[in-house]
C-alpha cells in the first residue's frame, strides 16, 4: 500500500479505483466547493493533483468510496492524501471562480463547461441519443445525473464561459464532447459553429469526442473547420462485452467502424491527437491488451479509464478491479505506445483517465526518463509552438476544392 | 455525404512546403529577372529607355507564363512601372485604357451577356440542333456548326459555357457515355473544336483580335474594319471546319446509331423556354443591326462607337439591366487591354520591340515566308500554355517590329499573331472551351492531344497557304 505513495501513476490508479474519503475540515475550505450543487451535475469527484503533475478525478461521495483506505484532509493550507501510515501532499483544484457567474444569458456558467485538468469541457448538445433509445452504456450515469438539457447551448454562452475560463487562467485548451447523434456526420455538423467560434475568438487548441460518422469524408471535415485532437472512443475491445456493455455503440455504429475512423483520423490528426478510450475492468486483461494494441497499429493512441460502479447505473454491482490486476495493463500501455513512437505528449492531463505518459509510472525506470519532453510541452514556449505548429500545419495540409478551379481560371 | 470540398493532402509536410512555397519563389524570381535586365550593359542598338522597357516586358512575360498573378494584375503592373521607372508619364500610360479595342470589347461582352441572359443564344441553338439534329452524323454536325457560326458573333468562352450543359443533357439522354462512349467524346470535342475554329473568324469570336488591332493602332496608327477582317480569317475558318470534321470522325467512329433520346431532350428544352419573348425580339433586332452597322458603318463611325450605341439601345429598350449582365463581363480582361497596349506602345516607341526583332526572330527568317511561318508557328506554341491574350500581348510588339525590318506590311501581322494565337486543339488548358469540354469528366487528356495535336499542324499548314495565296486576293498583301 505504502508502495503507492511513491509512484504517482500508481497512487493515481489507486485512487481512482477506490476513491477518497473525505476529511471533516474539508468542508471549511469553501473555495473548493464554491459550487456545492455541482458535485451531484457534474459527478461526485474532486481534481487532484499528484506529485509531478499527475492529475486524477478522485471519487468521493459515491458508495464504493466509503470503503476507501485513502482520506482526503488538509494539510495546514494544502491538503494532503493520507492512508493512515503514510501521507501524500497534493493539490486540489479548487471549483473556478468562474463557475459563480452567469452568462449574459443567464445561464450559470458551470452548466456550460467543466474544468478539468487543464481543459474545458463542455458538451453542448441536449443529451445522448443512446439514451433516447434505451441503447445508453451500461456504465454511464450521465443519464440519471444530469438528463437532458432542454436546448442546446447557444454559441454565444460557450464563447462567454471559455472567455472566462482564460481569463482566470485555469485552461489551456477547450474539449467538446458529444453523445450519439444520428445522422452520417455523427454530430460534427452541430460541432461546427461551436469549434469555429471558438477558433475565431481564441488562439487555442480544440479536442473533440464524439462517435464515428458514417464516412471518413467527415473526419477530413473535422480537421479542416479547426479540430486539433480527435477521440472517438471504442471504450471495450471484445466485441461481445462490447455488444453487452454498450448496445448502443454497436447497434448505431458498429465495433469495425470505430478503428476504420480511428485509423483514417490517425493519417488526417498529427500523431498522438487521435485518441480513444478503453476502459479497464470490464473485460479480461489480454483482451484490453490486444485493444491497445489494435489501436497503437493505426496510429490511435489508447487512453484507459478505470471502471467505476457508479450509482444508478446497471453495473452499479460490478466489482472494482484491483490495482494489482490492472498495473500490467497500464505498463503494456506505456511500452505499446513508445515503440510505436506515436507523440504521447498531447494527450495529457486528463484525469478521468491514464495516458500514455502517466502509464510511463508502470515502465522500466530506465524508459521512464525519455519523458522529459513534457517539460516543453508544459511551458509556455511549448504551448505556443503547439498551437502555431498546428495552425501551420492545417494551413498546408487542407486544400479547399474550390481553390483549386479558382487557380485554374474556371 | 459533405459537399466535396475539402481534401487533405497527405504528402510529407516539406513537400507540401515546397509547392506551397512555389507562389512566393516565383514572384521573387520576376523581380530577380527585372532587376537582372536592369543591370546588364544597355546593348548596341538599345536605348536606356528600351532597355527598362524590356525589363518591365520580361517580368510581364515571367508573370504571365507562369501566371504568378492573375493576368490582368501583371497587365497593371506594367502600367505602374513603366511610369515609376520614367519610361513614360503615368498620364501617357493611363490614357491607353481609353484606347477604342478595350471600349469595343466592352461592347461586345455586354452584347453577348444581354443575348446569354435572355436565353435567346439558348433558343437558337436548340432551334438549330431540333432542325439538324435527327441523326447522329447530322446532330453533331449541328453541334460543330452552331458552336463556330455562334462563336463568330460572340465570345467562345460564351459560346461553349452555353452550349454545354445543352451537350451534357444529350449525352445523358443518349446514354452515349455508357462504357464511354465514342459519340459523347465526339460531341464535346466538336463543342470545343467547334467554338474555337468560328471564334478566329471574326473580331467578335475572342478578346484577342482586338486587342491585337489596338495594339497595332497604337503602333502603326493602322486597323482593320469588321468585314476586312471577316472576310480574311472566314474562309480559313470554314476550311479548318472541313479538316476538323475529318479528323473528328476519324477519331470518333460513331458506336450508336439512334439519336432520337436527343431529340425528345431539346425539345422538352424548347418547351421549357417556351415563346420568344419580346425581350428576345428586341435584342435579336439590336443584334442583327449591329453586326450590319459594323460591316458598313465600322470604318465611318469605329467599332466601339457601334457597339457601346447597340449597348446604349438595349438599356434604353430596358431590355436588359445592369445587374444582369455585368457578371458576364470578363472585367479582368479589360483591365488587361490596358496594360497590354501600353507596354506593346512603348516597346515599339522606345526600340525595345526592333532590337528585340532583330536579335531574335530577325535572326533565324530568310525572308517574309519564314517570318509569317515563325510568328504563326510561335503563336499557336505559347497559346497552348498561355492564355491567347496574353499571347498576343507578348508576340505582337516583337512581331511589328520584325515587319517593319522585312518590309512586310505591319497589318499583316495582327491576324498573323492574333489568328494562330486562337488555335489551341491539344491541352485542356489552352483554352476555356477545351477546358470545358474536359471538365465533363468524359474526355480523357489522349482525347485531345492526337486528334488536337493533327489539326493543330494543319492548322498552321492551311494559314500559312491562306496568308499567300488568299489574302493578296482580299486586299492584303504582305
Amino acid at each position: 500500500m505504502n508502495a503507492m505513495f511513491e509512484n504517482p501513476g500508481l497512487l493515481k490508479l489507486d485512487l481512482a479505483i477506490r476513491g477518497a474519503r473525505l476529511g471533516e475540515d474539508f468542508g471549511k475550505r469553501q473555495e473548493i466547493f464554491r459550487v456545492p450543487t455541482l458535485l451531484d451535475h457534474a459527478g461526485r469527484t474532486l481534481e487532484v493533483i499528484l506529485p509531478e503533475d499527475v492529475f486524477v478525478n478522485v471519487p468521493v461521495g459515491e458508495r464504493f468510496t466509503r470503503e476507501s483506505p485513502y482520506l482526503l484532509r488538509t494539510n495546514g493550507d494544502g491538503f494532503a492524501v493520507w492512508n493512515g501510515e503514510k501521507r501524500c501532499d497534493v493539490r486540489v483544484v479548487p471549483q473556478p471562480d468562474f463557475y459563480t457567474r452567469s452568462t449574459r444569458s443567464g445561464l450559470p456558467m458551470w452548466q456550460v463547461g467543466t474544468a478539468y485538468g487543464g481543459y474545458l469541457a463542455i458538451n453542448p448538445a441536449t443529451g445522448c441519443a443512446f439514451t433516447r433509445d434505451r441503447t445508453a452504456c451500461r456504465f454511464c450515469d450521465v443519464p440519471t445525473r444530469v438528463g437532458e438539457r432542454a436546448a442546446p447551448l447557444s454559441v454565444a454562452d460557450v464563447v462567454e464561459t471559455v472567455r472566462d475560463a482564460f481569463a482566470e487562467g485555469i485552461i489551456e485548451f477547450v474539449y467538446f464532447h458529444i453523445g450519439y447523434m444520428e445522422g452520417d456526420d455523427a454530430g460534427i455538423l452541430f460541432l461546427e459553429p461551436y469549434v469555429r467560434a471558438i477558433k475565431r475568438h481564441f488562439d487555442t487548441l480544440v479536442a473533440v469526442q464524439l462517435q464515428p460518422p458514417r464516412s471518413n469524408e467527415w473526419i477530413d471535415r473535422t480537421y479542416a473547420m479547426g479540430v486539433d485532437a480527435l477521440s472517438y472512443s471504442i471504450e471495450i475491445h471484445d466485441a461481445d462485452l462490447l455488444q453487452l456493455h454498450c448496445p448502443g455503440r454497436t447497434e448505431h455504429v458498429g465495433r469495425d467502424r470505430y478503428y476504420d475512423a480511428l485509423g483514417h483520423a490517425a493519417t488526417v490528426f498529427p500523431s498522438g491527437t487521435v485518441w480513444s478510450d478503453l476502459i479497464v475492468g470490464l473485460e479480461p486483461a489480454e483482451s484490453t491488451m490486444a485493444g491497445i494494441d489494435a489501436l497503437v497499429a493505426m496510429g490511435a493512441l489508447p487512453v484507459l479509464s478505470v471502471f467505476r460502479p457508479l450509482d444508478n447505473t446497471p453495473l452499479s454491482d460490478h466489482p472494482l478491479p484491483s490495482a494489482d490486476d490492472v498495473v500490467p495493463i497500464f505498463a503494456h500501455l506505456f511500452h505499446a505506445v513508445h515503440k510505436s513512437r506515436i507523440n504521447m505528449h498531447w494527450v495529457r492531463d486528463l484525469s478521468f483517465a491514464v495516458t500514455p505518459l502517466e502509464a510511463r509510472f508502470f515502465a522500466d525506470e530506465e524508459i521512464r526518463t525519455n519523458a522529459g519532453l513534457s517539460q516543453f510541452y508544459r511551458s509556455r514556449l511549448g504551448t505556443i509552438a503547439a498551437r502555431n505548429l498546428s495552425r501551420l500545419r492545417r494551413r498546408l495540409r487542407v486544400r479547399q476544392v474550390s481553390d483549386s478551379f479558382d487557380s485554374s481560371h474556371l | 455525404m459533405p459537399e466535396s470540398n475539402v481534401v487533405i493532402d497527405t504528402r510529407p509536410l516539406w513537400r507540401i512546403l515546397l509547392s506551397r512555397s512555389r507562389p512566393l519563389a516565383l514572384l521573387l524570381s520576376g523581380v530577380a529577372i527585372y532587376w537582372w535586365v536592369r543591370s546588364l550593359d544597355t546593348p548596341p542598338g538599345l536605348g536606356e529607355e528600351g532597355q527598362k522597357a524590356l525589363a518591365v516586358f520580361a517580368l510581364c512575360i515571367f508573370y504571365w507564363v507562369f501566371d504568378v498573378l492573375p493576368l490582368m494584375i501583371t497587365s497593371l503592373l506594367a502600367i505602374v512601372l513603366l511610369p515609376m521607372t520614367d519610361v513614360l508619364s503615368s498620364k501617357e500610360a493611363y490614357a491607353r485604357f481609353g484606347n477604342e479595342a478595350v471600349f469595343f470589347i466592352l461592347g461586345a461582352f455586354i452584347l453577348a451577356a444581354a443575348m446569354m441572359k435572355s436565353g435567346l443564344s439558348a433558343r437558337l441553338a436548340l432551334t438549330i440542333l431540333r432542325r439538324f439534329g435527327h441523326r447522329p452524323v447530322t446532330l453533331l454536325r449541328a453541334i460543330f456548326v452552331l458552336n463556330g457560326i455562334m462563336s463568330f458573333f460572340m465570345s467562345e468562352h460564351a459560346v461553349a459555357a452555353m452550349t454545354f450543359p445543352i451537350i451534357l443533357e444529350i449525352i445523358v439522354a443518349l446514354q452515349a457515355a455508357e462504357g464511354r462512349g465514342n459519340y459523347a467524346r465526339a460531341l464535346l470535342i466538336a463543342m470545343a473544336w467547334g467554338t474555337t475554329i468560328g471564334g478566329v473568324a471574326t473580331l467578335l469570336g475572342g478578346a484577342r483580335a482586338p486587342l491585337a488591332l489596338g495594339i497595332l493602332k497604337e503602333v502603326t496608327g493602322t486597323s482593320y474594319s469588321f468585314s476586312e477582317w471577316a472576310a480574311a480569317n472566314i474562309p480559313f475558318s470554314l476550311l479548318l471546319f472541313g479538316a476538323g470534321w475529318v479528323i473528328l470522325r476519324f477519331f470518333f467512329p460513331f458506336d450508336l446509331h439512334d439519336v432520337s433520346a436527343a431529340e425528345q431532350a431539346v425539345h422538352d428544352r424548347l418547351l421549357r423556354i417556351g415563346r420568344m419573348t419580346l425581350q428576345e425580339w428586341l435584342i435579336a433586332l439590336v443584334m442583327i443591326a449591329t453586326v450590319a452597322a459594323w460591316i458598313f458603318l465600322g470604318e465611318e463611325f469605329g467599332l466601339a462607337s457601334i457597339a457601346l450605341s447597340a449597348v446604349i439601345t438595349l438599356f434604353a429598350l430596358r431590355v436588359v439591366r445592369w445587374r444582369d449582365v455585368e457578371g458576364y463581363v470578363n472585367w479582368g480582361l479589360i483591365l488587361m487591354y490596358g496594360g497590354a497596349i501600353t507596354l506593346g506602345s512603348v516597346l515599339n516607341s522606345t526600340g525595345a520591340a526592333a532590337w528585340l526583332a532583330e536579335n531574335t526572330l530577325a535572326q533565324w527568317a530568310t525572308g517574309p515566308v519564314t517570318i509569317v511561318l515563325f510568328i504563326s508557328f510561335a503563336a499557336i506554341l505559347i497559346t497552348e500554355g498561355m492564355s491567347n491574350s496574353a499571347t498576343v500581348a507578348v508576340l505582337m510588339p516583337v512581331a511589328i517590329a520584325v515587319a517593319a525590318q522585312f518590309d512586310i506590311d505591319p497589318r499583316l501581322i495582327a491576324p498573323v499573331v492574333a489568328v494562330p494565337a486562337g488555335l489551341s486543339f491539344i491541352l485542356p488548358i489552352g483554352t476555356p472551351a477545351n477546358a470545358i469540354a474536359y471538365s465533363s469528366g468524359f474526355l480523357r487528356v489522349r482525347d485531345l492531344i492526337l486528334p488536337g495535336l493533327l489539326l493543330q499542324i494543319t492548322a498552321l499548314g492551311l494559314f500559312n497557304v491562306l496568308v499567300w495565296w488568299y489574302w493578296p486576293l482580299v486586299g492584303l498583301t504582305p
